[in-house]
């Protein structure tokens, strides 16, 4: 012991006995009282409500907008069908309020030897590199919106529910009234855009993307269990009728005013009309980005 | 705003300084610089395509200039970072910023000692907390806040700390405060026993805007797998280490309270029907490390063990990969440095792993050492993720030459730590000769040869990932001032993961690289042409998969 005290720094007294035991005494007292308070602390915290839902659907309010989720993925992304089930999950619990699209980009979307559907297309790429890539798929913009207290608009997939349920619950800005008409003979398809502000719009520019989507297309996809070769490829962006980052509304948008755009489009003979849908919005696209209204309507009813 | 308040602050100590030295000690000014700088060549057959800087920035850099002040009894900090479309942030994006990284102001008082600003820092091995950076990987997690410590005596202190988690040039906004308390006992100088215990507590906070994001998750689940959340999680450890005469036992157990956790490979029921993986799970984890080495003249042994149970701690739930990390548990396989021996990594997993490490070095002559590593790590499935056996042979015949040979026998399960399912364990052996020989006034050739022999699939009858690789290199250097070296790895036999061509072939490929180096007192550049393959880079136990490079990379390290 009294080497031990040299050691410490003490001469070998009994006053500075005393006074190396008590301060050992409170560290040992103050790690307990840490220790206690640290876990008394946590159990009397006051806990978040859980409300666990499952599939409970959610109930639609109609003039709240409709939210946009842009899901990249590729076919050699192992982790990209849970992405894309938590999506499905999301539209039906929300009813029709949430409007998915599937993006193959990057290094997970080239297609295998075997793969018959090369998903990827330059406004998927463009989108990517428009959008910025994410560090991990899958990854979904959801109204290109960059949330409080994230530092990208790509957010992982624990994200989605909180982001989706906050946006859903915003009031509309933007009524869009979306008509497309399509002519099997000839494979033509007339799309007519409504855009009515219901708020006064001053962020520019404004712009309006139009999107052709094909679902349910089943090719090869890399799955948890393995190449699967008849996975189901759901709500694939096939062409935009617009620019990647869309078309300009010279003028934007006047409270209460409708203005109309149209857009003329010959469906591919390798695209199943019955299968395809047309996704049109409403955004910013300046440093924000954010999707202000969105609506589909499919080729075929 | 900010960076003008730092910036202030760090102009204010130096004008107080340069006032006060007149009559107190001489002021110190140090600092370093590192920057590099990378030109991309696109080259789509090897994978380095289709990223903003192949596509059309080609150009990307990152640079850290950092300086140290002391006077008066202050220290003063600060670094200044700029990324320039840089891809370390993410492999895949761009990333542009430039602004303070760094900052600290510290002061001694008496017995206390007082840092406030960017606080990098450990509590025992880090198993519960360690603040660090490691730029390759750029993870730079700093705790921004305050730091005490209080010496009692030279040998007994107490550092307490709170903050929150650097994230670039911002923060997380959880916060992480801790205490820990660090002894060193000698009871009796001529036995030669010492004591070092210690024990710290850490606390993460989570803040409202991640509770509420993983409430809205856990929404979505049945009630079988919700839980409710936790906002503060402790963790706890204890930790010595043991000295006696040739023996050094390191002990250090901890433990976490019940934290909401990402668990990629936990069952999710979607819809009643649809079943997929990753989602949240309630546990807490626990970390048993333990290691004892001995050394005496010309043998050194050091075995260590470590079993690892949910013990993923991040600032918040919903940050992935090397992000967020609030601790750093300690690798259990060799760090290798040859190119092919590195090829494989087994980055460490947080939420299950048992692990054994021996590593023996023994020198019968002066001119003889044999080195010897074993490593083995599974899950607590008791399934194997990754075994190695590493030997070497060092031998120096002459004063002129020294030779190092040996051979490297891996397995690694890439399914686990690549998530590529159905692949099998990988094996390979690894055979490696290294000669270095002076050739005249400091002057050098090094000569480098390895050959990756790995295992077949058994299904598709082809080698596995890119198959067997054979590396060469020659190194020339002129002491002290250049270094060239030339090197070429090839895919000698491409395996299943190897790039197919246009025709349908797959394609063995060559990687070679061009090496120049000056050094010229504390000032050091490189310039190279690099073609690397895409691979798992780990700097400890962390990793991340790295899409392939190919280009020139220029890097200036200096300090003063």
């Amino acid at each position: 012991m009294q080497a031990l005290l040299k050691n410490w720094g003490y001469k070998d007294r009994r006053k500075d006995k005393a006074c190396l035991v008590s301060t050992v005494w409170a560290c040992l007292v103050s790690v307990q009282v840490l220790a206690l308070v640290c876990l008394a602390s946590g159990c009397s915290e006051i806990p978040p409500v859980i409300n666990p839902v499952g599939q409970t659907e959610m109930p639609v309010d109609s003039t709240a907008r409709k939210v946009l989720i842009e899901e990249f993925t590729g076919v050699r992304c192992v982790n990209c069908p849970a992405g894309t089930a938590e999506v499905l999950r999301l539209q039906d619990q929300y009813q029709g309020q949430v409007i998915a699209v599937a993006l193959h980009a990057g290094s997970f979307a080239q297609p295998y030897p075997d793969s018959e559907v090369d998903f990827r297309i330059p406004e998927t790429a463009s989108l990517l590199t428009y959008l910025k890539s994410p560090l991990g798929y899958p990854s979904a913009v959801v109204n290109r919106r960059l949330f409080e207290g994230e530092r990208d608009l790509q957010l992982s997939k624990s994200l989605w529910p909180v982001f989706v349920e906050e946006e859903a619950s915003r009031p509309a800005e933007v009524q869009l009234e979306l008509v497309v008409q399509y002519n099997d003979t000839d494979r033509e398809l007339l799309v007519d855009v409504a855009m009515t502000a219901l708020q006064e719009i001053t962020a520019e520019p404004l712009k309006l993307s139009v999107m052709l989507v094909e679902d349910r297309v089943s090719d090869v996809q890399l799955t948890p269990g393995g190449k699967q070769s008849d996975y189901v490829h759901r709500h694939n962006l096939r062409d935009m009728l617009t620019a990647f980052n869309g078309n300009g509304i010279n003028g934007g948008l006047p409270l209460a005013e409708t203005i109309n755009r149209n857009y003329f489009y010959t469906l591919p003979p390798e695209w199943r009309a019955e299968a395809c849908a047309i996704i049109a919005f409403v955004h910013l696209d300046g440093e924000v980005k954010d999707v202000l209204q969105v609506e589909k309507r499919k080729l075929i009813e | 705003m900010y960076p003008r308040i730092v910036l202030l602050i760090f102009l204010g100590g130096l004008s107080l300084s340069a006032k006060s030295q007149q009559w107190e000690n001489t002021p110190q000014i140090s600092g370093n610089f590192q920057a590099n700088a990378n030109f991309f060549i696109r080259d789509s057959l090897i994978g380095a395509a289709n990223t903003p800087q192949y596509d059309r920035q080609l150009y990307g850099a990152e640079g850290w200039l950092n300086l140290n002040y002391s006077n008066w009894g202050f220290d003063f900090g600060l670094r200044l970072d700029v990324f320039n479309n840089s891809n370390l942030l993410n492999p895949t994006d761009s990333y542009s910023g430039e602004g303070i990284g760094n900052w600290f102001v510290r002061k001694r008082i008496g017995d206390l000692e007082l840092a406030g600003g960017y606080i990098y820092d450990q509590i025992g091995s880090g198993i519960i907390f360690r603040a660090f950076e490691e730029r390759p990987l750029l993870i730079d997690n700093a705790l921004r806040g305050f730091k005490l410590k209080y010496f009692f005596n030279d040998n007994l202190s107490v550092k307490a700390f709170t903050g929150r988690q650097k994230q670039l040039f911002d923060t997380y906004d959880s916060v992480i405060k801790g205490i820990n308390f660090e002894a060193f006992l000698e009871p009796d100088p001529r036995s030669g026993l010492t004591l070092a215990p210690g024990l710290g507590i850490v606390n993460r906070t989570l803040d409202d805007g991640s509770m509420n994001a993983l409430v809205a998750s856990i929404n979505t689940y049945t009630p079988e797998q919700a839980f409710v959340p936790n906002y503060n999680t402790y963790a706890f450890t204890f930790y010595n280490t043991l000295t006696t005469g040739g023996f050094t036992w390191y002990l250090e157990t901890a433990f976490k309270t019940e934290d909401a956790i990402n668990d990629p490979f936990a069952e999710l029921i979607i819809g009643g029907d649809t079943t997929t993986t990753d989602r949240f799970i309630n546990q807490p984890g626990s970390v048993l490390y333990t290691s004892l080495a001995y050394a005496s003249r010309g043998l050194g042994i050091t075995l260590e063990a470590k079993r690892t149970e949910n013990f993923t701690f991040r600032t918040r739930p919903q940050v992935q990969l090397n992000r967020g990390l609030v601790n750093f548990l300690p690798p259990m396989a060799r760090v290798n440095t040859y190119r092919l021996l590195a090829r494989y990594n087994a980055a460490t997993q947080e939420l299950g792993e048992m692990a054994l490490q021996a590593d023996m070095s023994y020198a019968p002559k002066r001119n003889l050492r044999f080195n010897l590593n074993i490593s083995n790590i599974w899950n607590l499935e008791n399934e194997l993720l990754y075994r190695e056996l590493f030997t070497e042979a060092s031998f120096k015949p002459n004063k002129t030459t020294s030779v190092k040979a040996g051979v490297q026998f891996q397995q690694y399960n890439q399914r686990i730590y690549e998530f590529k399912p159905g692949a099998d364990l990988l094996e390979g052996w690894t055979p490696y000769l290294d000669v270095l020989m002076e050739i005249g006034n400091r002057r050098a050739l090094r000569l480098e040869a390895q050959y990756k022999i790995v295992g077949e699939n058994e299904a598709n009858g082809l080698k596995q990932d890119y198959g067997d690789w054979a590396f060469v290199l020659a190194e020339y250097s002129v002491a002290p001032d250049w270094t060239f070296s030339i090197s070429d790895m090839y895919n000698l036999t491409p395996g299943e993961n190897s790039p197919i061509d246009a025709s349908g072939r797959r394609r063995g490929l060559h990687y070679p690289r061009l090496d120049v180096s000056y050094t010229r007192g504390t000032n050091r550049f490189d310039l190279s042409y690099v073609k690397q393959v895409e691979g798992v880079v780990c700097t400890g136990g962390i990793c991340r998969l790295e899409p392939a490079f190919s280009g020139f990379r220029f890097t200036v390290n200096s300090s003063f």
